[in-house]
């Protein structure tokens, strides 16, 4: 392993501790930890009521983004792709330097904000030629002005939490838009010149059912937006959802029926033109890259609207972060910052880097990860990749796993690599603990 | 060598949580045996397991030395005795090296099922008896409607009643006077030869078995040669003395004392509870009454999760059976859970603390099947078997008849619960036999029962149908006939050995319809559909369905998730090695104790 693939925590001086970023590092998850009201099912690192720490918690952002250097001198790692890897292999050499402003909900930053927080980016990784997301809130009063100025910052890409079109379903998520402003506010976004948006979906939801379900996925698939991200709702323990639906208070379908919720998402925005990517990611396949010589159909393709940030997670590939409670990973290690605003402006303004935990992966680790996560893909992990990512041999690590889940039907595997089978996609967790 | 007649042996009797390990705290205290700094909470009960369980599980023995009101000093030995039903031999065997006995009832409980059996077995003893009312300090406390019901329903005086706090050490110096002028001393002939009655041993993996011992006749020096009447196994004293409450070495035990015998044996086996010690150059004629060998009355299966460590649970079982003779074990195999060993214990609560040492003590992963009783089945041909594990029944042709264990069992609980107690005992197939008021609200019930109806969940149903009032004993009154039959269940159409049970037939329908819904619920959906069969030899009786599993996928996973979801996934992955591949079904360990709690709904 280069020492220029390793993280590197120095202590400077007495007080001084900072992550110096290895070349070659296209990647920053920036996160804003800002809402006006927590959500009764979100477990993110989120606070309602300390806006008025905007300010400074944007001028600690910028100081540890500074210190997250990346050495000039070394050249950017090649982008050509080699002919023999024609598939997905090499794929995250393939993908756009990317900037990911997350929360939170990142658009309660006033613009002045928001322009800071990428100008300091920008010195790490250059917005231009990057995909730069921002996360937004239907409810935050976006404005066309707002949106056309976020524009104009270099954000090129939206995304969107509308979860649902059902407002007293909203109301039991603790969401602050009615179905009405969401579908303002993406009208909204569109006009302001966003092409690249993202909507986001839950389903299985508190009270719902199969037919509102599908009237959902009827009314989004007319919407034309380049890219939708539907969840199967996730009861965290720590959130107020949970203890509701343990409480007997509330009721959510059960895993048939969301089973046969997520079965009529693939059917209806595959009908529409989407591409699934992903386990709970779609994109408008109309611009879709002419599939690699090699590849078997073109579900080996990934659609240009994927999200290239989080293709960088599902591909494994190092990334950096900054903002209270987020997660870097350059490897072996995976580091995150603390969690409390307060404690975070306090860290950063002693001079101190803002870390609370290392973890040292090892290479089993970074094995199982990079199939945990690649096997999330629809285009599966290539042997290719695999290799490049791991330094080792897929069908040789895992031989008696392959070969067990290929005769369980959920895994595939060909000549390319190994995907999930479409029964696989279902059953994901039981496929990828055979893996850890 | 002791006066005799400044020596007092006693025990202390209760029903558990009615404050025996706290009033001998306060004995050894107040004798000076150990001061209240080094006491270590609850002395006696030197088991973890012993402590969580708030019982005592094996009996000691104490000596302490009181100077008593008249100026004399007295050699005291507390002999602890176990307070649970599982353990009845043992306590007769402690209470017989005995002159007498503290029974301890609560202030405010008053009497239970169990202090009546004890006191029975006191009784029978001779024992002297001196009744303690205990934690009268307590807001509940009703001593004197107790201490008349000790009076009514045990015969004892109730101008003899002690009352004491034993958490506050009030009224216990008239309890060390009431020892000194109430229990009698020891009677034996020391010029006879030695005659010393075993009532608990240990094993040292230095000195070897230590005997705990009380001298009747005669006496014995260290170094002597001694055997045991019982096994006809021979030792050497390697060490003697008494506990004060260490191991502390004398020259000499002589009649009437109490303490150890360093034998150097191997086996607490060979040196069993009951069993009558005397001189191998100088035998006794006779030995002491009473003796009996330890026999297991309930058996289960216990197997390793992991199949690799059925060696290392076959030397945890060896190295367990060392120090408790009442365990017996026998290799078995299972088509569903491969090598194991069939386990004899004397009850319930035995196999409890059995199954929680392996875990605990020795780190292993087990799987224990649903207890059984042992039958025995008459054959056509006219031999005999006996059975005590499910799947080695015969087939039904060969079968003339089977006779299973039967027990009386005493229940005494309030009165407005005699209509709850009489159904429950008759769904469990038992017969009334007699019913006694004990005073105008509380009741003895007395029914003769199977031993199989018992060892499933009879303490517990008893228990929660009568909001925890009612309390429970039980002896074993012999064998008889029953319309039995085994009911074995089919996961995934294929028998599990594990699973099959012993039944009566009037049962078997309504046992097999609750057996196979709890299985449905306790075995996870599988990535194919699982049907759950109950059967009567070819007969199915009972079907359930477990749908395969349809979705199980974690939607979201990104930059922040990953190395948590992947533990997540290990951990998920962990839980699994702890169920047990049968076919390609994987099976929770609750799964195999499903029938443990059939009623339960």
């Amino acid at each position: 392993m280069p020492a220029m693939n390793t993280l590197e925590l120095r202590a400077a001086s007495t007080a001084e501790l900072r992550i110096a970023a290895p070349a070659g590092v296209r990647h920053l998850y920036i996160h804003i930890p800002f809402c006006h009201r927590r959500c009764a099912y979100c477990d993110f690192n989120t606070y309602a009521n300390m806006d008025d720490r905007m300010e400074a918690y944007v001028d600690a952002l910028c100081r540890e983004l500074a210190g997250l250097r990346t050495p000039a001198d070394l050249p950017p790692r090649a982008l050509t792709r080699p002919a023999e890897t024609s598939s997905a292999a090499l794929l995250r050499a393939d993908l756009r330097p990317t900037i990911f402003l997350g929360g939170g909900t990142p658009s309660m930053l006033p613009l002045p904000l928001i322009e800071r927080v990428l100008a300091a980016a920008d010195a790490l990784i250059s917005l231009t030629g990057a995909e730069v997301t921002v996360e937004a809130n239907p409810g935050t009063v976006l404005g066309r002005e707002y949106l056309r100025d976020l524009r104009g910052l270099g954000v090129n890409r939206l995304s969107m939490g509308v979860q649902s079109l059902h407002d007293p379903t909203l109301r039991v998520l603790g969401r602050i838009h009615t179905a009405a402003e969401a579908r303002a506010s993406y009208a909204d976004a569109m006009r302001a010149g966003f092409e690249n948006i993202n909507l986001d979906f839950i389903f299985g939801l508190p009270g719902q059912h199969i037919q509102q379900w599908e009237a959902t996925l009827r009314e989004i698939t007319t919407w034309e937006a380049a890219h939708f991200s539907l969840y199967s709702l996730i009861l965290e323990e720590s959130t107020p959802l949970y203890a509701q639906v343990v409480g007997g208070r509330v009721s959510v379908p059960d895993d048939d029926v969301t089973g046969e919720m997520y079965e009529r998402a693939i059917e209806l925005l595959g009908a529409a033109g989407y591409t699934q990517y992903e386990i709970s990611n779609w994109a408008r396949a109309d611009h879709l890259e002419p599939p690699p010589q090699a590849a078997v159909g073109s579900r080996l393709a990934l659609p240009v609207r994927a999200c290239h940030h989080n293709l960088a997670y599902w591909l494994n590939a190092d990334y950096l972060a900054a903002g209270a409670g987020a997660h870097g990973h350059i490897f072996p290690q995976r580091y995150a910052d603390v969690l409390g605003i307060d404690d975070y402006i306090s860290k950063v303004r002693a001079g101190q880097a803002p870390i609370a935990e290392i973890t040292e992966l090892s290479k089993r680790d970074l094995y199982a990860e990079t199939m945990l996560m690649g096997l999330r893909l629809n285009i599966g992990v290539s042997y290719a990749h695999f290799r490049d990512r791991c330094g080792a041999e897929l069908a040789e690590v895992y031989a008696s796993e392959l070969q067990e889940l290929t005769a369980l039907g959920l895994l595939d595997c060909d000549t390319l690599g190994v995907r999930l089978t479409e029964r696989g996609r279902l059953l994901g967790n039981q496929v990828f603990e055979r893996f850890v | 060598m002791p006066d005799q007649n400044r020596i007092r042996n006693f025990s202390i009797i209760a029903h558990i949580d009615h404050g025996k390990t706290t009033l001998s705290d306060r004995l050894l205290e107040m004798t000076g045996t150990i001061s209240s700094r080094e006491r270590r909470d609850q002395l006696l009960d030197g088991m973890d397991l012993e402590r969580e369980k708030g019982i005592t599980i094996k009996a000691k023995a104490v000596r302490m030395d009181y100077r008593a009101s008249d100026g004399e000093i007295y050699e005291l030995n507390l002999i602890d005795c176990p307070g649970h039903v599982d353990f009845t031999y043992e306590v007769s065997r402690a209470l017989a090296a005995c002159e007498g006995a503290i029974l301890v009832v609560d202030a405010s409980q008053g009497i239970e099922a169990q202090t009546l059996a004890n006191v029975y077995l006191a009784l029978e003893n001779d024992l002297t008896i001196i009744p303690v009312l205990n934690k009268i300090d307590l807001p509940g406390a009703e001593p004197d409607h107790v201490a008349q019901e000790v009076e009514d329903v045990l015969g004892l005086p109730k101008d003899e009643v002690l009352m004491a706090s034993a958490k506050a050490g009030t009224g216990v110096p008239e309890i060390l006077e009431a020892i000194v002028e109430r229990v009698p001393p020891p009677v034996g002939n020391h010029d006879r030869p030695l005659r010393a009655l075993i009532f608990d041993s240990h094993y040292d993996p230095y000195k070897g078995v230590i005997a705990y011992v009380r001298v009747v006749e005669g006496s014995l020096t260290s170094g002597a040669k001694i055997l045991l009447m019982g096994t006809l196994v021979q030792a050497d004293t390697l060490e003697l003395g008494a506990f004060r409450p260490t191991m502390t070495p004398l020259a000499e035990l002589s009649t009437g004392e109490v303490g150890y015998i360093a034998t150097g044996l191997k086996e607490v086996g060979d040196c069993q509870v009951g069993d009558t010690v005397t001189l191998a150059a100088a035998p006794a004629e006779q030995p002491l009454a009473g003796y009996r060998p330890a026999k297991p009355m309930v058996f289960a299966g216990l197997y390793p999760v992991d199949s690799n460590a059925y060696i290392d649970l076959r030397e945890a079982l060896e190295k367990l059976k060392l120090n408790d003779a009442a365990l017996s074990f026998a290799p078995e195999t299972s088509a569903a859970l491969g090598f194991g060993f069939r386990c004899g214990f004397l009850g319930l609560l035995h196999m409890e603390i059995v199954r929680e040492r392996l875990e605990r003590e020795y780190n292993l992963d087990l799987l224990i099947t649903a207890p059984s009783v042992e039958y025995q089945v008459l054959q056509t041909d006219g031999e005999i078997l006996l059975v005590d594990n499910p799947s080695e029944m015969p087939e039904i042709a060969k079968i003339a008849s089977i006779e299973e264990p039967v027990m009386h069992i005493s229940v005494i609980a309030p009165t407005r619960y005699i209509g709850t107690i009489m159904d429950l005992v008759t769904t469990k197939r038992g017969a009334f036999e007699t019913m006694e008021y004990l005073d105008p609200q509380r009741v003895l019930l007395k029914y003769r029962i199977p031993l199989a109806e018992i060892v499933v969940d009879f303490y517990d149903q008893l228990k929660s149908r009568t909001q925890g009032y009612a309390s429970l004993d039980y002896t074993l009154a012999g064998y008889q006939e029953a319309d039995l039959v085994k009911l074995d269940i089919l996961v995934n159409t294929t028998a599990v050995d594990a699973l099959s049970l012993i039944v009566h037939r009037d049962f078997a329908y309504a046992n097999g319809r609750t057996l196979v819904e709890k299985l449905r619920k306790l075995i996870p959906r599988q990535m194919f559909e699982v049907p759950i069969q109950a059967a009567i030899g070819n007969k199915v009786i009972a079907r359930e369905t477990i749908k395969a599993m349809r979705k199980d996928v974690l939607s979201k996973c990104y930059g922040g998730d990953i190395t948590r979801k992947r533990k997540l996934l290990e951990k998920q992955k962990e839980g699994k090695r702890r169920m047990k591949m049968v076919g390609n079904v994987e099976i929770p360990q609750e799964a195999f104790m499903a029938i443990l709690s059939l009623n339960d709904d």
